[in-house]
């Protein structure tokens, strides 16, 4: 029986290219997660997470320079 | 930061010719991949460049780390005149290329992209085939994790699994 893309992410076969991306350290279900969206709720998740990063990055160079 | 948004819907609403390539394009395939800038693919026909001009002279683009005291002018000849364009704009940055490694042309790129709808336009972006073309061609250490998602996401909508 075919299995859907979401069921060969969760429960990947062995010796496949998504076994191989698990044992990189791919966090699958963030792909599969991805995938229950649509394309412009994906960009949207993407400049969140852009957002994030930056807003992260400020308050670490904020800590860093009143530490010197 | 880009405003992706932004950079889409002001070269759709131009009408110009362009292919989403890079870690937008990778996002919108499904990979959980973040990246800072947006990167185009264009046409180099003559038309196509007073669209894109048109379309991003709104945020005054500037080649990225080029001296603020020297001037710099944003038109057609400027971008007739070279094939690979990094961008700091008032929306972030934005990176433009005529060819894409391992593909070739705006023409190539386009035979390997799919379109998509977003905010209200429809765009083309490089498939999941061409971006892992387009990586292994580049041959860059920064895009294996990129590379790996890609795979993956090739893996999981292919019959073998494999």
């Amino acid at each position: 029986m075919n299995r859907t893309p979401e069921q060969k992410l969760l429960e990947p076969a062995p010796g496949g290219k998504i076994a191989e991306a698990q044992k990189f350290g791919l966090d699958l279900s963030l792909i599969v997660e991805n995938m229950r969206l649509s394309p412009e709720a994906r960009v949207r998740k993407l400049q969140s997470a852009m957002m994030s990063f930056e807003k992260l990055k400020a308050e670490a160079s904020k800590s860093s320079n009143t530490r010197r | 930061m880009i405003d992706i948004e932004k950079a889409i819907v002001a070269l759709a609403t131009e009408s110009a010719d362009f292919v989403l390539i890079g870690g937008v394009a990778l996002s919108i395939h499904s990979a959980a991949y973040v990246t800072y800038d947006i990167d185009f693919c264009f046409s180099r026909e003559k038309a196509n460049l007073v669209k894109i001009t048109r379309a991003l002279s709104p945020f005054s683009p500037r080649p990225r780390n080029f001296p603020k005291e020297l001037p710099f002018i944003w038109d057609v000849s400027t971008l007739g005149n070279g094939s690979v364009f990094k961008l700091d704009t008032s929306i972030g940055d934005i990176d433009l290329l005529s060819e894409v490694a391992g593909l070739g042309s705006y023409e190539n790129v386009l035979s390997q992209s799919e379109k998509f709808e977003m905010f209200g336009v429809e765009i083309d972006v490089l498939s999941v085939a061409g971006l892992i073309a387009a990586k292994i061609a580049a041959g860059r250490e920064k895009d294996l994790l990129g590379l790996t998602h890609l795979k993956a996401i090739q893996a999981a909508h292919s019959d073998s699994e494999l």
